[in-house]
């Protein structure tokens, strides 16, 4: 197995108040990864600490086998794409096409490649149509899906989303959750993705579920192993997902965790 | 104290070659002592409708009466000082709003703003940050130290500090963890238990089925439908498709439940009311 992100005894503190003590996790490459806990666990330092926007106080932090330093913090950065919560606050071209320019115009790229790299990655995040207009006139799901293209167009190796959804409106956030399969399916072990939410809905459909409380870990596994979970997701400001809590509530269970598309297979081919 | 929209059209940049008419005809009741809650896709024009309420923006044409007051284009920006005291806002992205050195300095604000003491306006700043579960670890810290979710809390003790009567949240909670979301639920309720007024702009109908008495769907810039979420909620699957509604999630899975094959007897707009649906606890309704 290759590993995509190595995190080794670190430590990190802002002020006196230790917020990561010791904290190691392991993230292999092609693997989708929620990272969930309440507001103020960590979630967006430790992707700081990741991208080497903040540096680590002690402890390893190794990206595809390199190890994150001062002399390094470069080419780590240009294998991680991130996108930010804020969707009006990630703009920086006057279209959506030059806005996925910026970000090639740095990088070795030739000028007479680029329309074809923007293309691409506008195509693969279903904006290509919308290459000409000016960001502002987009809703928050295609502004999300644009920053995501900017990302795309770089070609990292590992994308990290910090709450990218949490602004957006149902339909935008379906269109973002819906690329982002989407884009496993496409690149597959060649694109690690980590995504940080609040929507445990949206957290059931990676790979790996990693909940995080005051820099400490506290569950870790896959979605039916940490949503089986229901005290310890309590105890930390979180909830199951819909459906678990619905199976949960229900006299008659099914005995195995089920996502909601299972959940309402077995519920319709129950004593119908 | 029931705020009435009359005839309310409203147009950025309005009067100028680029005049955008965004808000057509809007006539709806707010009523006093409820909460209400106005739902819609993003670009409807939600935010744009409450800014109406403290006269953040003016009619282009038609008034708005609240209470006793009535705004309406001509009015002047020191006429409004009364107004923005009884009516707080807390704007869609919060964070913008932070500016002081310390939380709590940020929070005091708005009361020293409004005639407060530094005193008074500590031991409200106080109370607020309090209310919204702000640590007192955090008091001191520079807002910008914050993380997001912890950022829009302290936002919303900023509006609640000077003590308004109606109380104005633009969605107030995206970014927040589940914990803090019923947190923020359960101040909804409070301040309404205490008298006040609160409109609630929400993209998540099972908040909007847990605290609001009213509701107003806005759908390009007009209001598609108004009345009590239950009334609402029972409408026609293709009424949700045409102005780009959700149910609650119960609502929804009843619905994908049906389409696989099981019926319920009516549409569940709670996960407990659609697990006792199932448990088969009401069929003698
Ligand atoms: N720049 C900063 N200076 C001091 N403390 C900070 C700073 N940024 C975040 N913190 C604190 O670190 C903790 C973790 O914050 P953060 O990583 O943003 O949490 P999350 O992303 O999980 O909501 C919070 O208690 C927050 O107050
Ligand atoms: N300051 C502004 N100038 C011009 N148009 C604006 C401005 N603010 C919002 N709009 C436009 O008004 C419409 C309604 O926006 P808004 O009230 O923010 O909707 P919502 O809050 O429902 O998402 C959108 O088409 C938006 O682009
Ligand atoms: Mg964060
Ligand atoms: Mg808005």
């Amino acid at each position: 197995m290759v590993k995509a992100i190595e995190i080794n005894n670190l430590k990190y503190s802002y002020d006196e108040q230790p917020l990561f003590n010791d904290f190691n996790l392991n993230i292999e490459a092609g693997q989708w990864v929620a990272l969930v806990g309440h507001n103020g666990s960590g979630k967006s330092t430790l992707a700081k600490l990741i991208l080497g926007l903040l540096v680590a106080d002690e402890g390893q932090i190794i990206v595809f086998d390199e190890q994150l330093s001062i002399e390094s913090v470069h080419r780590v950065r240009a294998k991680i794409g991130m996108v930010f919560q804020n969707p009006d606050n990630q703009f920086v071209g006057a279209t959506v096409a030059d806005d996925v320019a910026f970000g090639l115009e740095n990088t070795k790229v030739d000028s007479s490649d680029m329309p074809q790299k923007i293309d691409a990655a506008l195509t693969v995040v279903g904006m290509q149509d919308f290459k000409d207009r000016e960001p502002h006139t987009l809703s928050g799901g295609q502004k999300q899906r644009v920053a995501l293209a900017s990302v795309l167009a770089l070609q990292p190796k590992i994308i990290i989303l910090d709450e990218a959804t949490a602004m957006l409106d149902p339909d935008g956030r379906m269109t973002v959750m819906e690329t982002l399969q989407q884009l496993k399916q496409q690149f597959g072990q060649n694109l690690t993705l980590i995504t940080i939410t609040h929507d445990m809905d949206e957290a059931t459909l990676a790979d790996r579920v990693v909940v995080i409380n005051d820099g400490r870990k506290i569950l870790d596994g896959t979605p039916a192993k940490v949503f089986s979970q229901r005290r310890v997701l309590h105890d930390n400001g979180l909830e199951l997902p819909f459906a678990n809590e619905l199976a949960y509530q229900l006299d008659k269970k099914p005995e195995d965790y089920m996502d909601e598309r299972e959940l309402i297979q077995w519920l319709s081919t129950l004593n119908k | 104290m029931a705020i009435n929209f009359e005839q309310v059209n409203f147009s950025y940049g309005a009067g100028t070659t680029l005049a955008q008419p965004i808000l057509h005809d809007i006539n709806v009741t707010i009523p006093d002592g409820q909460v209400t809650a106005i739902v819609g896709q993003t670009g409807s024009g939600k935010s744009t409708l409450i800014q109406h309420l403290n006269g953040l923006l003016k009619p282009t044409s038609g008034r708005i009466i609240i209470d006793d007051f009535i705004l309406t284009n001509g009015i002047k920006e020191k006429q409004l000082t009364g107004l923005r005291a009884r009516v707080g806002m807390v704007f869609q992205f919060p964070e913008n709003q932070l500016f002081a050195n310390t939380v709590l300095d940020d929070v005091m604000y708005a009361p020293i703003n409004f005639g407060y003491s530094k005193r008074e306006a500590q031991i409200a700043a106080k109370e607020a940050l309090k209310r919204v579960h702000v640590s007192e670890k955090l008091w001191h810290k520079s807002p910008f130290e914050l993380s997001g979710g912890q950022m829009r809390r302290v936002a919303m003790a900023g509006t609640l500090a000077s003590n308004p009567d109606i109380v104005v949240l633009d969605e107030p909670a995206a970014g927040l963890d589940p914990k803090g979301q019923n947190e923020l639920l359960n101040i909804v309720r409070d301040l309404k238990s205490a008298g006040k007024l609160v409109v609630l702009i929400s993209h998540q109908m099972d908040h909007v089925i847990a605290v609001a008495d009213h509701m107003i769907v806005m759908n390009n810039g007009r209001v598609a439908a108004e009345g009590t979420p239950t009334e609402i909620f029972n409408r026609d699957l293709s009424w949700f498709k045409e102005v780009a509604l959700d149910l609650p999630k119960a609502g929804q899975f009843a619905e994908k439940l049906r389409q696989k094959g099981r019926s319920l007897s009516r549409r569940p707009l709670l996960l407990t009311e659609l697990a006792k649906m199932l448990n088969g606890d009401d069929q003698h309704e």
